[in-house]
């Protein structure tokens, strides 16, 4: 465990333009408040979208060693349902909540990493898509347990809108930091390897069993966070967590934003919130199409979809490194001429 | 209520759902097998089949399974427009691509599906046939059932047939034990691994236009398909055709069984703890040689 070392780089990188950019990143959502006065705005738009850059940052570092889950949603289900149930049945504060609802969904992880040590990338991304199911099914047939097929309303300790949108940005931007020290660790670049080769990876004394669950429980760890968050920002909770998008959506965030980044996830979780959360105001405009498609009745939303899975093809197959590299390139070009600073990161 | 004759007729579904299951896996493992490709779109590939099948019947007319031939054909070449545009060009990267290629593709289909067939939620191929049946002993054996089961046996051994006898099937089993080997031998990889998708995706045209006539369907049918079909040939064995065949019938006959006992409910977590259980067991496969 070399978090010293990570410490380092994490210190040096104070001076790193990289991390200018993330302080900027944040002053921006600090003083967001301060200027966008809608309630459904902060609370249903700005809050959701950190809490899916986290979702999607903990689904990222399970790529980055090399492992894709096609059912995340059940740890960000089981992180949920721990701290509600926690909350409302046993009166945890939500605070402890997030902790419990984090170190359940770890554990289970755990198990399910446990079962999934051996398996290629597609065997586990049918395990996780098929735990999901399992999940969902599970709590919805023990009704009386978790109450979860109709859903019910959890309890506050922070009042919701502002507030609670900092207490998220807070808790987000701290995981987020421990993800970044994770894949700067010693850890990180085990689990780089494993993705690389996992053959080779032990060939060189990388025990890859150990890191592919490690990745696996801090990576649940921080889905469970991230369900517990949701919980609180939706004061509701019902087996609805558990849907197949929920699954998708942080493969899809992370993917388009650049796998295996720091910032690609929380970059993908904005572009892919504001385009499902903004996507109305289009609707307008393709009204006209509506007639060709009898069918439905407002063509806006399939056609939001449609181009979502083109996005995301047009990016796996054209931009591998997603839209992070194409804004480095961005960066370069518009600092063209400038030399390159000793020890900056491209 | 559960009586014998309750439960033979789940079994009897069971079957009837094996055979859309053992033609979904034996595509998905024909190209596996060939091209080392997993497409989890695969079952979007059965939705536009029954829903071209359905069209074809409705609108054009024509008999319900003559559609099937349509639907292969059609779904064939949507086939190979998958394989060359997108599966190909990220052929050698990353093992995960595939992976998200197949969720655009998931997202596209079933969501061009809606757009297109909406207010056609859960619709059904109207087959001649519908309503006969064999009686036997207080279980309804359908004529549309037994058609679908011939339909099956033939396209299997067609499929045999073009992969033990022919000069394409040669070259297809040459690929998938050593592509850089068969390349040497003057073999043209890409038009097999065409090829290869081509079968494939028809194989699950075919199903989909079996599915949409023996059940009603819609647009989101595709996803639980796709992954059954996965555990199934993870079941068989990768790669192993007869064992698609018999994980297939059993697959779909446990899950109808387990539906029967349980009204319903515990259908698909049953079916996914028993993949999860044979994965952590026997990654291999029950009837596989050797694992991937």
């Amino acid at each position: 465990m070399d978090f010293k070392a990570a410490l380092a780089t994490f210190v040096k990188s104070f001076r790193l333009r990289k991390f200018q950019f993330a302080i900027a990143a944040l002053a921006f959502m600090a003083v967001l408040p301060l200027f966008v006065r809608s309630e459904y705005l902060i609370g249903q738009v700005f809050t959701v979208m950190i809490i899916f850059a986290l979702y999607a940052s903990s689904w990222n570092l399970l790529a980055y060693s090399g492992q894709g889950s096609l059912g995340h949603a059940a740890f960000l289900g089981i992180g949920g349902f721990a701290s509600a149930l926690l909350a409302t049945k046993l009166g945890f504060p939500p605070i402890a909540g997030l902790f419990v609802g984090g170190l359940m969904s770890a554990g289970i992880g755990f198990l399910v990493g446990l079962a999934c040590v051996r398996l290629k990338a597609w065997f586990l991304a049918m395990v996780t898509f098929g735990f999901a199911v399992i999940s969902e099914t599970i709590v919805s047939q023990f009704d009386d347990i978790f109450g979860g097929t109709i859903g019910f309303a959890t309890p506050s300790i922070v009042p919701r809108g502002v507030p609670f949108f900092y207490a998220t940005l807070a808790i987000t931007t701290l995981s987020i930091a421990t993800i970044f020290l994770v894949m700067k660790s010693k850890w990180g670049l085990a689990f780089k390897a494993i993705h690389e080769n996992e053959l080779e990876a032990k060939m060189i004394g990388i025990n890859t069993a150990k890191y592919r669950l490690l990745a696996f429980v801090i990576s649940t760890f921080f889905a469970g966070v991230a369900g517990c968050l949701l919980t609180e920002s939706q004061l509701f909770i019902s087996t609805d967590i558990f849907k197949i998008d929920n699954s998708f959506l942080p493969l899809i965030m992370a993917v388009i934003g650049g796998l295996g980044t720091l910032e690609g996830p929380i970059i993908g979780a904005v572009i892919i919130e504001s385009i499902e959360k903004f996507a109305y105001v289009t609707y307008p405009i393709l009204q006209p199409l509506n007639p060709l498609f009898p069918g439905v009745t407002n063509v806006g939303p399939p056609l939001t979809f449609v181009g979502l899975g083109i996005f995301l093809i047009v990016v796996v197959i054209f931009l591998p490194k997603g839209i992070t590299s194409l804004l480095h390139k961005l960066y370069d070009y518009l600092r063209e001429g400038e030399p390159p600073k000793k020890g900056e990161e491209k | 209520m559960i009586t014998p004759a309750g439960l033979a007729q789940a079994l009897l579904f069971g079957v009837a759902n094996g055979c859309i299951y053992i033609l979904l896996a034996t595509g998905l493992n024909l190209i596996f097998g060939v091209m080392k490709l997993v497409n989890f779109a695969h079952g979007q590939l059965l939705m536009v089949g029954a829903f071209v099948a359905y069209e074809v019947t409705t609108v054009v007319g024509l008999n319900p399974y003559v559609s099937i031939l349509v639907s292969m054909c059609s779904v064939a070449l949507i086939g190979m427009v998958l394989e060359k545009f997108a599966f190909r060009k990220i052929r050698g990267t990353d093992k995960l691509n595939e992976i998200f290629i197949s969720l655009g593709l998931i997202y596209v289909f079933q969501y061009s599906a809606t757009l297109l067939w909406e207010n056609s939620y859960t619709i059904r191929i109207p087959s001649p046939l519908v309503g006969l049946s064999v009686p036997l002993g207080g279980v309804a054996l359908g004529y549309d059932l037994i058609l679908a089961m011939l339909i099956v046996v033939v396209i299997l051994v067609g499929l045999l047939f073009l992969t033990k006898k022919t000069k394409i099937g040669l070259a297809m089993r040459a690929t998938s034990q050593k592509s850089d080997a068969a390349m040497l031998m003057g073999i043209n990889i890409n038009r097999v691994y065409l090829f290869t998708f081509a079968v494939g995706a028809a194989l699950a045209g075919a199903a989909g236009a079996i599915y949409g006539i023996l059940f009603p369907f819609n647009p989101a049918m595709g996803a639980l398909p796709t992954i059954k079909a996965f555990a199934i040939i993870i079941l068989g064995g990768l790669g192993s055709i007869p064992g698609a065949v018999i994980g297939g019938l059993l697959y779909g006959i446990a899950e109808n069984a387990t539906a029967y006992l349980t009204n319903g409910t515990w259908q698909n977590a049953v079916a996914f703890a028993l993949l999860i259980a044979v994965l952590i067991i026997r990654p291999t496969g029950l009837f596989g040689e050797k694992g991937e």
